[in-house]
């Protein structure tokens, strides 16, 4: 089953036309309005999809009925409209973009001051007035005006520079797979401004055509990106979701990078310069984690999957007791930005790790522990999870325990986690364990999986 | 007890008090059922300056994407201008967001097919009951185009087909003083230079700025125009121009500061229009039988159709009218430019009146046979309608009598129109004669059997 449409704590998803409607968008986003306290502005930006166009004008349409200015940033990433919100000290912003979908999805993404991500109790209330469809619209003489901004991008790249040295980058050729999507624009700029000599593919920009499915996956950069590193004589190679708060990469000798690496390297770079401090992962991402963080004296939290849970979890926490948190699809937030999601202030730093470390990427990987994670997708057709986790328990009783989000039982080579997915009617069971495949593990959970009625 | 009317969702399209009753919700799935109905191709939208202008312009673009049609957005523009505009560019249809002359809290969408008409009957019903199935078509990300802007070529071609029908070089020699009032409308920018560029008028303009609300009651009436009259005065000018909100009405006041009453306005025009271009001439049952007299004069003949500029415009299509409008209501509707209520067609018909005959306004209007005409309101209870309009016909059992709106009893010379409101628990009553007792007399009679 296809589902065409969520509405969700994480905002309103659905593929354009079937499941998702201008309806939905005008409702949606006067709920957000009307959710919003009045004063100050809110940011508005989209990733290239065609269906941008229409879901712009509806969200327009409702914030200026509810009272707000709006400023309008044009086809941008969702880590720009997230810096802007911030920079313009907005009261809040919307992001247009069904992110790594495919092209016929498109999503209304909500951001509260600062451009963080809605808690749960906030993406409630939103999800109840939605659902209540009593709107505060304003009356004819105080409706909201509309600015439109094409300054955005550079205002993100000035931030960028003054927390990365991008000049310093120039020597190391680096190929990007933009897959069609925001970061093409972006990191042309970046190229003009500060002479990055990014070399960047699949970069045009209609959206209408993906070369590929704008995923993150490792199987997707073994196809698309890994094959060009040797011809093109690369140092690495970065691939984004359209609207590149998502990132994955390959190394010099044409391997693709698990996204699971992506978290792991970039807490390998930060926890130096804030030892001590904690990394947000979910229940998951790869144990490599613990091994860094071990390494540096570091902690790993692990929360639920899910961005919802992992934002939970930073708001109970001060921001200077948090070096990293993400998950292991590679979306990571840095405390430099204030907690986003940010595809390219990823590549950037893992950039910079290839510039201190002086070593090629692949030397780099070859220097952790290896893991080897072996991942399944098990249609849902039982209603009895509960009882299946229950026996999958039992089956192991000697390892440290977890039910926060289905099971994950750990020891100290390996762990394995079983959880039902929340965007797809699936059943996820991963195994991973440290220097060779946990074959039997994971063909035991499988099988048990499988035969479950 | 009367209701408040925040809120018509009919086969006139859909109109409504701005913050929380014509919401932006309403207006998109009014535009998408319109998208559906019209099909995938360009639509042309414009809006008049209320303040909800804006919000409703997006509201209507995410509906006519989202069935997949592409937005040509004319901007702030005179309906006319759109409608013009809508039959050269081929459109599908078209939208204007106006409430053309009521207060600036309400707003209103008015539907337009691939002519740049107003729908038929047959045709609206359609649309409101696609709007109610909700069926509409739902573009996916490949079908859905983008909204395009242009906001000059649509009153350049006013312009030019207005002026295909009058002498502009006469009008421009004569260099006449003439005095606008804009209300902040829709036709402010355009009105100055059609005035004072176009047919270099030596222009008194107030209420010109589009960006600010409209400074008076929006519907152009005598009473509602003291400041353009003054204006008149003031300056000493020829005459003197009243637009309503979206540049479809005119009110006019003659060189000594008198506000013309509507139908002699549509009576000159009439008799302008007749002179030069074959055709029978259509208006409304509440319109004067000054019409009837000009048309008499040209060996023309008069149609009458119920009040609404949409049904004068259906009929004027069927006989191929040289000329109509609705008389009280002002504005009129001269088909050589386009099938619309037009107050440009209307300025440059009068300048080219004034022209050809060196007549002052003044001089004109008392060459019109002479009305008297008298209108009011009556209350009535709901229920009560039918009754009293049976007792209003049977008290006068002489008279020739219409009943396609509401009911009009005619004499030799006068007439009596009582119809009721499509707003609000009214009776209008309106009558005409040709003295002012007469009409006196004859509207005492009605009022007494109306209030009865």
């Amino acid at each position: 089953m296809n589902k065409a449409l969520r509405i969700s704590h994480v905002g309103l998803r659905g593929i354009v036309g079937q499941g998702l409607t201008a309806t939905h968008v005008l409702e949606f986003a006067a709920a957000f309005g009307t959710f919003l306290e009045p004063g100050r502005p809110v940011v508005l930006g989209r990733d290239p999809r065609l269906s941008g166009h229409m879901i712009r004008e509806g969200v327009l349409a409702s914030l200026l009925a509810c009272g707000h200015d709006v400023i309008d940033l044009g086809v941008v990433s969702t880590p720009v409209v997230q810096h802007a919100i911030q920079r313009l000290d907005a009261a809040g912003g919307i992001a247009i973009s069904a992110s790594h979908n495919t092209i016929d999805w498109n999503a209304l993404r909500f951001f509260g001051p600062s451009g963080i991500y809605l808690n749960t109790a906030e993406a409630g209330e939103l999800l109840d007035i939605y659902h209540l469809r009593r709107f505060r619209f304003a009356p004819w003489d105080q409706l909201g005006k509309l600015t439109v901004t094409t300054d955005a991008i550079d205002a993100y790249l000035d931030g960028l520079a003054r927390v990365f040295d991008l000049p310093r980058l120039r020597p190391l050729r680096v190929v990007v797979d933009c897959c069609n999507g925001a970061s093409a624009l972006i990191l042309r700029r970046m190229n003009e401004r500060f002479g990055c000599g990014f070399i960047l593919i699949n970069e045009r920009v209609d959206g209408r055509t993906v070369a590929h499915t704008p995923n993150t996956s490792a199987s997707i950069v073994e196809l698309q990106l890994a094959p060009l590193m040797q011809p093109l004589q690369a140092d690495a190679g970065f691939l984004f979701d359209m609207d590149a708060d998502r990132v994955a990469l390959a190394d010099e000798l044409g391997r693709g990078i698990s996204e699971e690496m992506v978290l792991p390297l970039l807490a390998d770079s930060l926890l130096p310069v804030s030892p001590g401090k904690l990394i947000i992962a979910n229940l998951s991402s790869t144990a490599l984690l613990e091994d860094v963080a071990a390494r540096h004296g570091g902690r790993v939290l692990r929360v639920p999957v899910g961005r919802q849970a992992a934002i939970d979890a930073l708001s109970t926490y001060r921001p200077e007791q948090i070096a990293l948190a993400g998950e292991g699809t590679g979306a990571v937030m840095m405390p430099q930005f204030r907690f986003v999601y940010d595809g390219i202030a990823s590549m950037l730093a893992i950039l910079h790790t290839i510039c201190d470390r002086g070593q090629p990427l692949s030397r780099i990987l070859a220097g952790y522990p290896r893991h080897h994670i072996l991942k399944a997708e098990v249609p849902l057709t039982s209603p009895r999870i509960p009882a299946l986790l229950e026996e999958l328990q039992e089956l192991f009783p000697d390892g440290a325990l977890d039910r926060s989000d289905g099971l994950r039982i750990a020891w100290p080579d390996r762990w394995f986690h079983v959880r039902v997915s929340q965007t797809e009617p699936i059943i996820r069971v991963i195994a991973e364990q440290r220097d060779r495949e946990p074959r039997e593990l994971f063909e035991t959970l499988l099988d048990r999986v499988r035969r479950w009625n | 007890m009367a209701r408040e009317h925040l809120l018509k969702v009919g086969v006139s399209g859909v109109r409504g008090v701005i913050g929380g009753f014509l919401t932006p919700g309403l207006a998109a799935s009014f535009a998408q059922a319109f998208g559906t109905y019209v099909g995938q191709g360009p639509v042309v939208l414009g809006r008049d300056t209320r303040t909800s202008g804006p919000m409703l312009t997006h509201a209507v673009n995410c509906g006519l994407l989202a069935a997949g049609c592409e937005v040509i957005d004319l901007g702030v523009m005179p309906t006319p201008t759109i409608q013009i505009y809508i039959a050269h560019r081929k459109a599908r249809g078209g939208i204007a967001l106006t409430a053309s002359h009521n207060p600036p809290e309400y707003n209103a969408l008015k539907l337009f097919n691939h002519e740049g008409l107003f729908f038929n009957q047959y045709e609206r019903s359609e649309l409101l009951d696609l709007f109610h199935q909700s069926q509409f078509t739902q573009a996916g990300n490949d079908e859905i185009r983008s909204v395009k802007q242009d906001f000059t070529t649509a009153p350049a071609l006013h312009f030019e087909r207005v002026l295909r029908h009058v002498d502009a070089d006469r009008i421009r020699s004569r260099r006449f003083r003439v005095a606008l009032d804009g209300v902040n409308g829709a036709g402010s920018a355009m009105s100055v230079e059609f005035l004072g560029t176009v047919l270099a008028t030596r222009l008194e303009a107030i209420a010109v700025d589009p960006t600010q609300v409209f400074p008076r009651i929006a519907e152009p009436r005598p009473d509602t125009l003291t400041d353009l009259a003054a204006l008149v005065r003031r300056t000493g000018a020829d005459i003197g121009f009243g637009q309503d909100p979206d540049g479809d009405r005119l009110a006019v006041c003659d060189e000594n500061g008198t506000v013309l009453d509507n139908d002699d306005v549509l009576a000159l025009a009439v008799q302008r229009a007749l002179a030069h271009t074959p055709g029978d001439v259509v208006v409304n049952l509440t319109t004067s039988a000054t019409i009837d007299d000009i048309a008499a004069r040209h060996g023309r003949r008069v149609h009458r159709t119920p009040v609404g500029e949409a049904n004068v415009v259906e009929r004027m299509q069927a006989v191929k009218a040289a000329i109509g409008g609705e008389g009280s209501s002002g504005g009129i509707i001269f088909p050589a430019v386009h099938l619309c209520r037009d107050s440009y067609t209307a300025m440059a018909l009068l300048l080219d009146l004034m022209a050809e005959t060196g007549q002052t306004v003044s001089a004109l209007v008392a060459g019109l046979p002479r009305y008297t005409r008298l209108a009011g309101k009556v209350p009535f209870e709901h229920g009560r309608l039918g009754t009293l309009m049976q007792n209003l016909e049977a008290s006068f059992p002489d008279a020739q009598t219409i009943r396609t709106d509401g009911l009009k009893l005619l004499w030799e010379g006068r007439w009596l129109h009582v119809r009721s409101s499509n707003t609000e628990p009214l009776l209008r009553l309106a009558v005409e004669a040709r003295t002012p007792g007469e009409a006196q007399t004859l509207f005492d009679e009605a009022w007494r059997r109306l209030t009865d």
